[in-house]
């Protein structure tokens, strides 16, 4: 009953040990391994990733760019490790299956990288739609220029496909992300208030208004309280030709992070 | 009063002989829910009731509570302790494998155990622990590493460690232990790891092994029938909440958890007992006396690891002993806690698997609500009507109050195989889509009726127990950081603060030099509040 404890775990150690690495890129790139890592994946990963890489809970898998790493030796060791205080657990399977794992999830960040290609567009003249004729800017920051009232666009072109531009730009209230769903607001002396959801609990939401001021209200004493599935986002199918939107989304895709330019 | 009662006379001669003052008796344990001072077990007592007889908190002075101490940690993961409380010393468990002896008045540190993990510690839902068990001098945890471990409750130093069984297959602990007479009792977590559950009794004082109890019955064992093929080997039905105990009856009450896979229950068809159910085992041998099984052939997650509260209460004209648990399937059930006969199933939160509950208390099924490949929206949440956030029962009132879960998840059915150590899932659920209804709510029933008396909505879903108290009060944490006080009559908020994270624990409630103290775990903090002087009647 009285197990010798540390030597227990000595004993275990070349079995804890049994994935680690001894490859510092990837060895498989078979199509039966890539086929084999899809299922892995699908059984381990999918529950938190979503099957494309793309839902859940977990982090978004399809872009080109990773906060914790983008080598193929550190995503291993993430796989293989999981996160420390996160939701991500490592993995316990052998070596070749996590690298198997890896070919299968780079598909992902290889679609969204070639999706965001510029097209068609001319991204010079995507760039003057959205600093001046579209007023993108005005809601929208690239590096360290524009609002606060829509998504950052600083790492559109790592994050976005131009299939999800052009619809967030057509139909802008079809995928709109909590943090930025529209709240209208009249309170109890009768002022009108729109803006963005920032937060809230059982007694008290916090909005972003129109000119970008955080505030924040005492649901019981507001007249009225509405969440409604809009963006503030004008449908700009409407406003912006299709060359415009085209050339909207070239531009879009060159933004793949701080640089000398936008960040002034 | 400090140390509570004594009587001796309940002492088995083992346990009582040399024993000097302070320790922590059987007597003490079986007084546990009769003595207001101290926290002796994980529920507050055998019955599971999470009632505290203290009185000083009260509904018109409740409005002065005020923030005692904190003990704060660099904690990544959930804190879901319930502390214990004895002679003026708080014990608690912090994630993944501390333990912490405090001054139950300041929060001062008085000792601090820390174990040495294996660095790839298994466990689905976070490396968490809720807390420990105590007799004598020693405390008593259940480990991530799958371990019993006992302490010197003086100075933390370990007595004795005995191993559940190898943890690297997926097996965890993380309930807070029952002792029951000269034995300590734990079960394993891992019932997402395609595990074979069990329970283990180990002799207090040696570590040693009295009895197994496999909650996936084996050859030859009754139930085994209820698995095909080779599918009990990793069934799951892991344990990973402290059951209650009537002492009268020498019998423990285990909720036990889900199957395993989760949604593809294709490869284990069957009932697969004693999974989603509770199982009544005789204290001393670990045999089974009865076991009635809520969710047969479980395909959408839901452990029956909710607390099984058990209470004495007159059904149908006679003085029955009755156990009343809220199930995560979203009925509430009242059984015969002698003989297991089921008397009663309510539906308590929105539920679309079920047309209803049959006279012998098997769920009539409503088709086409199994998991799929293209995903199925049914109600409740994968997390259930409720889980193991403790209900609480209040003798003054006669309700019981659970922290209800509304809303609907969606669920998939997929392909999966049992790699040892790893997930043994059948696919997934997704709740991103369905979240939009979600809300929570603190419900007072009618324990033998089920009829509800009063509601608190709740903004989110809750995963923070409640406590009631001779105050005429209930304490619930919520998801949004506060923790409040509810009138336990009427349910009307009273009091409420704050803790800037969202609650993941059950309260507790003790006494310290006099006055009351309300202690709950929030975010890598443990908070204590207690009244001023001017505002104590």
């Amino acid at each position: 009953m009285r197990l010798p404890r540390y030597l227990v775990m000595l004993l275990a150690t070349p079995m804890l040990l049994s994935a680690a690495r001894t490859h510092e890129t990837n060895p498989m790139s078979s199509a039966e391994d890539l086929q084999e890592g899809e299922r892995l994946y699908r059984i381990n990963c999918g529950v938190c990733h979503g099957m494309e890489g793309d839902t859940g809970r977990g982090a978004r898998l399809a872009r080109r760019t990773y906060l914790r790493g983008n080598s193929d030796a550190e995503l291993f060791d993430l796989i293989e490790a999981g996160i420390p205080g996160t939701d991500m657990p490592g993995l316990w399977l052998d070596e070749d299956a996590i690298w198997k794992i890896l070919l299968f999830v780079r598909t992902f960040a290889a679609t969204a990288s070639a999706a965001c290609e510029p097209g068609s567009g001319d991204a010079v003249a995507g760039k003057q739609v959205f600093d001046n004729s579209g007023s993108c800017l005005a809601c929208h920051t690239v590096g360290q220029k524009g609002g606060r009232l829509g998504p950052d666009m600083t790492y559109a072109g790592v994050t976005f496909s131009p299939d999800q531009i052009r619809k967030a730009l057509v139909d802008p209230a079809s995928d709109i992300a909590k943090r930025y769903g529209t709240v209208r607001i009249v309170t109890g002396e009768g002022e009108q208030v729109e803006g963005i959801w920032i937060n809230e609990n059982a007694y008290n939401i916090f909005v972003m208004d129109r000119s970008e001021e955080i505030r924040s209200f005492r649901k019981a004493e507001l007249k009225s309280l509405e969440q409604p599935d809009e963006s503030l986002m004008p449908a700009y199918g409407n406003l912006l030709s299709n060359e415009d939107i085209e050339n909207l989304i070239a531009y879009l895709c060159t933004l793949q992070g701080l640089t000398r330019e936008n960040v002034l | 009063m400090r140390r509570g009662i004594r009587q001796l006379t309940l002492c088995g001669p083992l346990l009582c002989a040399g024993l000097s003052a302070g320790e922590v008796t059987t007597a003490d344990l079986l007084e546990d829910e009769n003595v207001a001072s101290d926290w002796l077990n994980y529920h507050g007592g055998y019955s599971g009731h999470r009632h505290s007889l203290l009185d000083q908190i009260t509904r018109s002075n409740v409005k002065s509570l005020r923030l005692e101490w904190v003990f704060q940690e660099r904690i990544a993961e959930k804190f879901e302790v319930t502390p214990l409380v004895h002679d003026g010393i708080m014990y608690i468990t912090v994630p993944p494998g501390d333990v912490y002896a405090l001054d139950a008045e300041t929060g001062a540190r008085l000792w601090r155990y820390s174990r040495r993990m294996p660095p790839k510690l298994i466990a689905c839902c976070g490396l968490v622990n809720r807390g420990l068990a105590i007799l004598g001098d020693r405390l008593f945890m259940a480990t991530l590493d799958a371990y019993a471990i006992a302490l010197d409750r003086k100075t933390g130093r370990l007595l004795w460690e005995t191993e559940l069984i190898d943890y690297s297959l997926g097996y965890s602990g993380t309930l807070a232990p029952l002792v029951v007479k000269d034995m300590v009792m734990v079960g394993t977590a891992g019932g997402e790891y395609g595990i074979r559950g069990f329970i283990d009794a180990f002799d207090v004082a040696t570590g040693e092994r009295k009895w197994r109890f496999y909650t996936v019955p084996g050859p030859g064992e009754f139930g085994h029938d209820t698995w095909a093929g080779e599918s009990w080997k990793t069934g799951g039905a892991s344990i990973w909440i402290t059951p209650s105990y009537d002492p009268e009856l020498n019998l423990v009450y285990w909720g036990v958890g889900n199957p395993g896979p989760d949604w593809n229950g294709d490869v284990r068809l069957g009932d697969n007992l004693f999974s989603d159910s509770v199982v009544a085992l005789d204290a001393d041998t670990g045999k089974r006396k009865w076991h009635f099984q809520f969710t047969p052939h479980d395909v959408h997650d839901w452990d029956a690891t909710q607390v099984m509260v058990l209470v004495n209460k007159e059904y149908r004209g006679a003085m029955r002993k009755l156990l009343v648990t809220a199930n995560r399937n979203g009925f509430i059930y009242l059984l015969d806690r002698e003989t297991g006969e089921f008397l009663r199933a309510t539906q308590f939160v929105k539920q679309t698997w079920a047309v209803g509950i049959s006279e012998e208390g098997r769920p009539i099924r409503r088709p086409g609500m199994e998991p799929s490949a293209e995903g199925i929206e049914v109600y409740p949440t994968v997390a259930g009507g409720t889980n193991w956030m403790s209900p609480a029962y209040s003798p003054d009132t006669g309700f019981l109050y659970v922290s209800c879960r509304e809303g609907s998840s969606m669920y998939y059915k997929g392909e999966t195989e049992y790699t040892p150590g790893t997930r043994y899932w059948g696919s997934m659920f997704v709740n991103e889509t369905t979240m939009h209804n979600w809300y929570g709510a603190v419900r007072a029933f009618d324990p033998v009726t089920a009829e509800l008396r009063w509601e608190h909505r709740l903004f989110r879903p809750a995963w923070a127990g409640l406590i009631s108290t001779a105050g005429h009060l209930v304490f619930a944490g919520t998801s949004d950081g506060f923790f409040k006080a509810l009138d336990s009559e009427s349910g009307e908020e009273l009091w409420r603060i704050n803790l800037g994270a969202g609650v993941q624990a059950s309260p507790v409630a003790y006494e310290s030099n006099g006055r009351q103290m309300m202690a709950i775990a929030a975010g890598g903090g443990l908070f204590v509040f207690s009244l001023p002087e001017p505002a104590i009647d």
